[in-house]
């Protein structure tokens, strides 16, 4: 099957984004169809968690359109709900609810917004907790477990929704190094599932490994989109060459 | 690694009798001596009185005060007398014991409200409001072949719990969609919300409640009235909510951005954030503010007597204001200070120790 | 029909809807108050306005700091009101807070015995209302003896169920207040407006201006009150037993008495563990290096662990001040004077009801505003410098 048969999962166009007067996103255009694992890299405050999360309008962009599994992500409320519901995220900061144990950090969601039954609820989280290797932590609370624990917890709260895309920021910067193999280890498994993905990342070992399309952003824009091979060993601009160079040299 | 270093330092004060320890720290150094001094002057001059008066000389019980009269000790006969009247007030005689047992009810709900394992909105809210309806019932009758009686003969210490319970049980989710106004995304909102609770928050109790028996009535349409003690407990409650609101809000803004936008990347609608993932957290980052908010508002209470209520005050000056125990008002005060006192004391260490508790991180 | 379900999809415009919605029935409520409070004035022939404040009021007051008869009008009763709340209020906040500071301190003291009995202080005066207190006290001050029985000290100063009789300058009470204000207000403004405005920096050069403005300031006074005397009385009357009463000196009235000590009992109780959780607050390790440096225990406390505590005991100590001043209104329970009972009088007599409201709500909303503007000043003044908390 060719890239162009499947269908497209995200479509920016002519995105643009801004905070006051400062320009975070400059006229995005990205298209990742569904399947596809894109690696989003750059320096830092080069606008790559503000263009991830403008995939599920947790920031509103204010030029160009963003479609997500072909419907329009605008000021349309039902819309951004439905949308919410197909993407899953994963953060930085994991974000578990500090108040709620593993499993219900897990059911809480499915519960509420895709009314399931709270059995029901349960035998899923369970699955993926499993999936991610902790099922038993499950009666625990977030704060009582490993940063690297916790992140796959957050992967599997994600997963629960069942999602057709994940989004992933950074997932592993705020983790131990000795913690960022297992973690990196659940999301290679994920992604050769067939996921849809768009992380990211540093990781220039998962990006090798699992990614169809490198994206490299500065400043805003997107300077470079290419295939992994070709990125790492033929990039085009000057920026990016710098950019590898730092982001490899150790 | 420091309850190691704690519990070792106890074991070598466990040493030397606690006596020795005290009296060293007392003669420490010359000025340590000095302040000791005159510390000890003080409560040996003061203690000797103090238990002549309330213990050794005082009359414990007689007919009428004339025992009392030129004696140097306290008349606790008045009490033994009249205490009924200042826990009950005018509540009928033979029904006391619904009294009684109504103020028991409210006693359970707060020692309830201490057990972490009930921390959660629903059942705090059920406990209250179960708590405040077995208090209405009991107190009203006219249900279960209990008689009726009209809360205007309801008084004393009821009374101060009834207006307690009800400001309390109305306050508080006043106080949750006040503190969520404020913090609203619509500016107008915010601005509406800000604008009341601040405005509200400048003004005495006192100055609220009197708006609210005295000129309200002129404000409302005939059919809106009601009875004054409503009328009180609402302007109370709306008191309360307003200061419960800022400190609602400082809960929130405690909450970590982070905890929002998972909750919206995972679906989940406005009403469910706030209700499962916003409000749960940011009461208990409240929840020590929130029980000093309490005792006070419980203290508080006590400033309906001048709005002409006959709370527990009220009662008490009808106690030793008629008949012959005009002089023994002192002991009368003391005594409802000493009911103030339990509660609030109790309450206060409590909100104290959780206090602690939550700072070193145990929860 | 698309068109409308796309508009009450969008959330720009719900947000909208739902703004108008609540502020419209804000307005709803608050017209109908006002209508319906109007409608009822008129009923009873009651003109709105402010016209009434010209009027004379035909009652009198028991306490008052400037002088007053019946026959003045309204705005001299509301201003004699503000006067009396701000006067006992003041005098009760800076009182407790020196002996709350006192208190603080024993409570952190190694002193076992010092330590225990600021906790036993602190325990009672704060778990037991306010507003009890002020009963207690006022109940005790009016069984004092009557005055042919007063209990005298150096007979000059006199203790009775009338109230407290001691020396005064020989001037009216309002020209007596005048000059004390302005010589408090002088103080403050020496005092603080050199640091807010960022003058200043030296420490020393600072400290001896402050001194020798104060010291100005008291002079003046000193010579304002000697001028602004009474020429026929001498510099100082001192109360006397005359018949049924006393004449001559101060009259302190048990009202007053028992609202300010009730006040300063209860705030000194609040001020004691808000200066406790100040000092405790500074790091130990801070003290320990001024240890180390030689400086003495004392030195250590007045030059790093007091200036240290204090950005931490400023702002809850500002919302006390103004929790303070407005539980000043309990006084109407036996009887003080102050804005709250004027104002309500006032409603009685004249049934200005929405007005004379108006003016009270002013009234307290002014003072709180100027106690927290003070406040926030003069907390940003003391904060340290690169360490002020980001607004976020
Ligand atoms: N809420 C905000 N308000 C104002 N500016 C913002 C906000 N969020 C992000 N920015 C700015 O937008 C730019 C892009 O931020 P973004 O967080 O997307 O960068 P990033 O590429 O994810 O960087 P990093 O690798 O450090 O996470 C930055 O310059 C940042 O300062
Ligand atoms: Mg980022």
């Amino acid at each position: 099957m060719t890239d162009n048969a499947r269908a497209e999962a995200v479509v920016l166009r002519g995105v643009s984004k801004f905070f006051g007067t400062f320009q975070a996103l400059k006229n995005i255009n990205l298209t990742v169809r569904e399947g596809e694992r894109i690696v989003v890299c750059g320096p830092s405050g080069s606008g790559k968690s503000t263009m991830i999360r403008c995939i599920n309008r947790l920031e509103a962009h204010q030029e160009g359109s963003i479609h997500v599994l072909g419907t329009e992500l605008g000021d349309d409320l039902k819309n951004i709900d439905a949308i919410r519901r197909e993407v899953g995220m994963v953060f930085q900061q994991f974000n578990l609810f500090p108040h709620l144990t593993v499993l219900e950090n897990c059911t809480l969601a499915p519960r509420l917004v895709l009314r399931m039954s709270e059995a029901d609820a349960e035998k899923e989280a369970m699955r993926y907790l499993e999936r991610v290797r902790i099922p038993e932590q499950a009666a625990k609370y977030p704060g009582q477990l490993s940063g690297g624990q916790q992140q796959r917890v957050a992967i599997a709260r994600a997963l629960c929704m069942t999602p057709r895309i994940m989004l992933f920021d950074e997932p592993t910067s705020a983790l131990d190094p000795e913690m960022i193999s297992e973690v990196l280890d659940v999301m290679v498994e994920l992604a050769n599932s067939g996921m849809t993905m768009i992380c990211v990342t540093h990781e220039m070992g998962f990006a090798r490994k699992v990614a169809d399309r490198m994206v490299f952003m500065a400043e805003g824009e997107i300077v470079e989109s290419n295939d992994p091979k070709s990125f790492f060993e033929q990039p085009k601009s000057e920026r990016t060459k710098q950019f590898l160079s730092q982001i490899l040299s150790h | 690694m420091s309850a190691l270093a704690a519990s070792t330092a106890r074991y070598r004060h466990g040493m030397e009798p606690f006596a020795t320890v005290l009296v060293r720290r007392m003669f420490a150094t010359w000025h340590d001596a000095a302040i000791s001094i005159v510390c000890l002057a003080f409560v040996i001059w003061l203690l000797p009185k103090l238990i002549g008066w309330a213990f050794l000389d005082a009359v414990w019980s007689a007919p009428n005060a004339t025992p009392c009269i030129g004696g140097a000790g306290a008349c606790w006969a008045v009490i033994t007398a009249r205490w009924r009247l200042i826990i009950f007030g005018l509540y009928p005689f033979d029904q006391h014991w619904r009294s009684g047992l109504a103020c028991l009810a409210v006693v359970v709900v707060v020692v309830l409200s201490c057990v972490p394992a009930l921390w959660r909105p629903v059942r705090l809210s059920l406990l209250w409001l179960g708590g405040f309806l077995t208090f209405y019932f009991l107190m009203r009758g006219g249900v279960f072949g209990l008689s009726l009686v009209g809360t205007e003969r309801w008084g004393g210490m009821a009374l101060t719990l009834f207006i307690f319970t009800a400001v309390a049980v109305l306050g508080m989710p006043m106080a949750i969609i006040l503190a969520l106004g404020r913090q609203s995304e619509l500016p107008a909102i915010r601005w509406l919300a800000g604008l009341l609770i601040d405005t509200v928050r400048a003004l005495p109790l006192l100055t609220v409640l009197f708006t609210a028996a005295v000129i309200l009535p002129f404000a409302l349409p005939d059919w809106l009235i009601g009875d004054k003690l409503y009328r009180v407990i609402y302007a109370f409650a709306l008191f309360f909510a307003c200061a419960q609101a800022e400190i609602i809000r400082g809960g929130l803004q405690a909450i970590h951005a982070g905890q929002l936008e998972a909750a919206k990347a995972l679906g989940l609608g406005y009403w469910h954030r706030t209700w499962h993932i916003v409000l749960p957290q940011a009461f208990r980052n409240s929840l020590p503010a929130t029980i000093n908010q309490f005792v006070i508002t419980f203290k508080e209470t006590s400033i309906v007597i001048i709005i002409g209520f006959f709370e527990v005050l009220a009662s008490g000056h009808a106690a030793y204001g008629t008949g012959d125990w005009t002089s023994a008002y002192a002991e009368v005060y003391v005594f409802i200070a000493l009911i103030y006192f339990a509660f609030v004391f109790s309450l206060s260490r409590y909100g104290a120790h959780l206090e602690k508790r939550m700072r070193l991180g145990h929860d | 029909m698309m068109e409308l379900t796309a508009l009450l999809r969008s959330g720009r415009f719900r947000g909208w809807l739902y703004q108008t919605a609540v502020v419209s029935v804000a307005c709803l409520i608050l017209i109908s108050f006002v209508v319906t409070a109007r409608h009822n004035l008129v009923a009873q022939g009651i003109t709105t306005g402010f016209d009434f404040l010209q009027r004379s009021t035909g009652w009198d007051i028991p306490f008052a700091l400037i002088s007053y008869t019946i026959n003045d009008p309204y705005w001299r009763v509301f201003l004699i009101g503000f006067a009396n709340t701000i006067f006992v209020g003041t005098l009760g906040l800076i009182f407790a807070t020196l002996f709350g500071t006192f208190i603080g301190i024993a409570r952190v003291a190694r002193n076992p015995l010092l330590n225990a009995l600021g906790t036993v202080y602190v325990e009672i005066f704060r778990n037991v209302p306010l507003i009890l207190q002020g009963l207690l006290w006022y109940a005790i001050l009016t069984r004092l003896p009557s005055p042919r029985q007063a209990i005298s000290i150096w007979d000059s100063i006199f203790i009775t169920n009338r109230g407290l009789y001691i020396p005064f300058v020989a001037m009216s009470h309002g020209t007596f207040l005048f000059i004390a204000s302005v010589f408090v207000l002088a103080g403050f403004a020496i005092a603080l407006l050199p640091r807010l405005a960022g003058i200043g920096t030296s420490r020393s050069g600072f400290r001896r201006l402050v001194r020798t403005a104060l010291l100005t300031a008291a002079a003046i006074a000193v010579a304002a009150v000697i001028g602004a005397r009474d020429p026929q009385a001498g510099l100082i009357t001192i109360p006397m037993l005359k018949g049924l009463r006393f004449e001559g000196g101060l009259r302190v009235t048990p009202e007053f008495t028992a609202l300010f000590v009730a006040i300063v009992c209860f705030g000194s109780a609040y001020v004691a563990e808000i200066v406790r959780g100040g000092l405790l607050s500074v790091n130990r390790g801070q003290l320990e290096a001024a240890g180390a440096l030689g400086l003495r225990p004392f030195h250590v406390y007045w030059y790093v662990r007091i200036p240290l505590a204090l950005r931490a005991i400023v702002p809850p100590m500002g919302n006390q001040f103004v929790w303070l001043m407005k539980a000043t209104t309990i006084g109407i329970a036996f009887g003080f004077s102050d804005l709250f009972m004027i104002t309500s009088t006032a409603i009685n007599q004249s049934g200005q009801t929405i007005e004379i409201l108006f003016i009270m709500m002013s009234g307290f909303l002014l003072i709180n505003y100027v106690i927290s503007t003070a406040m926030n000043a003069l907390n940003r003044s003391i904060a340290l410098k690169g360490y002020e908390t980001k607004g976020t």
